[in-house]
């Protein structure tokens, strides 16, 4: 199990400060479709503690967002299924919880920001209605109240004019501003934990800054947990303490910010960083990772990268690596950091140090 | 770590909103009255099936003669020596739309207060079949799975049933020429349709993200479907629910015109006054089958134009 220690700078929270707020451990979540079974997350561990901020990176269809679905027990059941693991959160396994229960937890104390701020707003509601119906849900407050507090924390998140942004219908406001309006939903009813699943990736990139920005500072403010799911290295590097990578449904590297990203131990991550484009690579052509993602029905034996990885030898394709102690205090899942893999290793370090040359900042 | 919550806005709420153009937030339902608005066929089908629904309801307070009463049976037409045995025709001594049968009845009034039922029939199937079909059409599209079998196999029983068949075997237990049994019989054979489109709906809406996030929020399950999708459902389900006012009456016209509909000695409808007539159509009396028609089609008419006009209002896509 990986444990990501929270770093400095995080606020204590409530709970005991060695527990985990979030837990994940041995997560799988299948999906049963017409041509067989997919292993969208196939033994996922990682955890959160109170006020720390974890980020979730992978490629597209890795299985980040399946974690966060998991978390949120929003898996539509069928055709998926969480199929073993356990999620302790504040002291209870989630995936325990009646329906009811769990419904206590979303929005009261596990909240959710989600990708598309174009579509994960009711169109036929107010943004007023939607912030308060969140409040009304989770306190035990009348209307009223309820309504004042959705101006509230509108104004919280930097909206202007919230007031009258209250009585607008989520047509009316742009793409930011409504990202803005889901945030301030989500923190309306003071959760232990915000899951943020690509808050950024459907927003221009000046917008982009402006709701990192925001996320961070609230997050800091307010000394909840971020549990920030993204795509783009960039986007972690500035805003998380501790990262996962995944590849093929399971975390393939972990460590703290700096050591994931400033000394990848995994040819993965490696590949991941060498592919950023950058001003120092100028009228090169782009490095991407050789090969493509696995066919989920198709995995390959041993290693899910080891297709694709310049480095992989026999031991690759007989059996897939736990998660190795680097030699740095990240853990990576790759048989380089094994005694076998030692020959091996500094080959890998060598090249991964050119990588980082051309990697700008 | 950096505190400050980043303003981008550079007005605040209480700073003067001196660019405030008239911002007036319309909600769906304003934004497809405004379009309603400007469809002139749709606004005079609207006033047509409006005027029917004044007539029904205050009709019979205004007429001279009511319903049952015959006001002075008269041995020949006024100013004629025809035998008014069999009815007069229009404009004849006060009476507007001529007279009808041997105990010369006024058409007018029978036709006035036929519409209150055949109206009644149609709005009133039509409101039952909606509600009952959005709410399993609802649950069916939500939760999917063995739910939406049981309930959709149901339907298709429902479909497979003739029209004329259950009329009859609920005429036989609850009584032959009731209203209520029409209604109630035209209900339970019209949900089916709407529940069938209603779950069509919600199997797109509920892929929706904002369902997502309605979830991640704790709404429960029912709120999630009557209140978060349901809204997004509307549009069709007015749509067809208006266009089946329009079929409910012509199927009740249709039902009574053959005998099986609402009984003529219990109240006039427009297709029991229809069957009446059919007879005295041979003797020239084109008058009679001719009013209760015409009531028919106007209303029909008034109700599908207003339909159309109600698909374009509120699917803006569906217009050019």
């Amino acid at each position: 199990m990986t444990t990501m220690s929270p770093s400095d700078g995080a606020d204590p929270g409530t709970a005991a400060p060695d527990r985990p707020l979030l837990d994940v451990r041995g997560l799988r979540t299948y999906f049963h479709v017409m041509d067989g079974t997919v292993k969208a997350v196939d033994g996922v561990d990682f955890s959160i503690p109170p006020g720390g901020t974890v980020g979730l990176v992978g490629e597209s269809g890795c299985g980040k967002s399946v974690t966060a679905h998991s978390i949120m027990r929003l898996i539509d059941i069928p055709p998926g299924e969480i199929a073993g693991g356990e999620i302790w959160f504040d002291g209870r396994d989630l995936l325990k919880l009646s329906d009811s229960e769990m419904r206590h937890v979303r929005g009261g104390e596990i909240a959710m920001v989600f990708q598309e701020p174009m579509t994960s707003l009711n169109p036929v509601f107010t943004i007023g209605d939607q912030i308060s119906e969140a409040i009304l849900l989770h306190n035990d407050v009348d209307k009223k109240e309820a309504a004042e507090r959705a101006i509230e924390s509108l104004k919280a998140v930097g909206v202007s004019a919230p007031e009258r942004r209250v009585r607008q219908y989520p047509h009316e406001l742009s793409g930011g501003m409504r990202q803005r309006a889901m945030i301030a939903m989500a923190l309306s009813c003071n959760p232990k934990l915000v899951i943020a699943d690509e808050p950024t990736t459907a927003l221009d990139v000046t917008i982009q800054a402006q709701i990192l920005e925001l996320i961070k500072a609230l997050q800091a403010r307010t000394g909840t947990a971020l549990l920030l799911i993204t795509h783009d290295l960039a986007v972690v590097a500035e805003t998380v303490q501790t990262i996962a990578v995944m590849y093929a449904g399971r975390i393939v590297e972990a460590g703290t910010v700096d050591q994931v990203l400033l000394a990848p131990q995994h040819p993965y991550t490696q590949g991941l960083l060498n592919s950023i484009p950058g001003v120092k690579k100028r009228g090169r052509a782009l490095s991407v990772i050789k090969g493509v993602v696995p066919n989920p029905f198709r995995l390959p034996p041993g290693c899910k990268f080891q297709p694709r990885c310049p480095y992989a030898w026999e031991a690759c394709t007989a059996s897939e690596p736990d998660l190795l102690p680097a030699s740095n205090g990240a853990t990576s899942r790759c048989y380089l950091h094994s005694p076998e893999g030692a020959s091996r290793r500094e080959a890998f370090e060598k090249s991964v140090a050119v990588t980082m040359e051309s990697v700008d900042g | 770590m950096d505190n400050r919550i980043p303003d981008v806005s550079p007005t605040t709420s209480d700073a003067p909103a001196d660019f405030e153009v008239a911002l007036v937030s319309l909600n769906q339902w304003q934004l497809a009255w405004r379009r309603f608005r400007r469809h002139k066929l749709a606004m005079f089908g609207s006033g047509l099936f409006l005027t029917f629904v004044a007539i029904a309801v205050f009709g019979p307070f205004i007429l001279p003669y009511d319903a049952t009463n015959v006001p002075y049976p008269l041995k020949f037409c006024p100013g004629t020596t025809i035998s008014a045995n069999l009815g007069c025709p229009p404009l004849n001594g006060g009476h507007l739309l001529g007279t009808v049968g041997g105990t010369q009845e006024d058409l007018l009034t029978l036709v006035v207060n036929g519409s209150r039922l055949s109206l009644a029939i149609g709005i009133g199937a039509a409101a039952f079949a909606s509600v009952l079909g959005a709410i399993v059409g609802g649950i069916s599209g939500y939760f999917g799975g063995w739910v939406d079998t049981i309930l959709m196999r149901i339907v298709d029983v429902l479909l497979s049933m003739p029209l004329l068949f259950v009329i009859i075997v609920f005429a036989k237990v609850f009584g032959y020429g009731d209203w209520r049994v029409i209604l109630l019989v035209f209900a339970l054979l019209g949900w089916p349709a709407i529940a069938r489109l209603v779950r069509s709906l919600f199997l797109t809406l509920r892929t929706e993200v904002f369902v997502d996030a309605a979830r991640a929020v704790g709404v429960s399950d029912m709120r999630i479907i009557f209140r978060h999708i349901l809204p997004n459902a509307m549009s069709p389900i007015i749509v067809v629910t208006t266009l089946s006012v329009a079929g409910f009456i012509v199927t009740e016209a249709f039902v009574s015109y053959i005998g099986y509909g609402v009984n003529a000695a219990y109240s006039p409808t427009w297709g029991n006054i229809l069957s009446n007539a059919q007879n005295d159509i041979l003797v020239g009396n084109w008058w009679w089958p001719l009013f209760p028609g015409l009531a028919i089609v106007l209303t029909v008419l008034g109700i599908n134009f207003m339909g159309d006009g109600l698909r374009d209002a509120l699917d803006p896509r569906s217009r050019e």
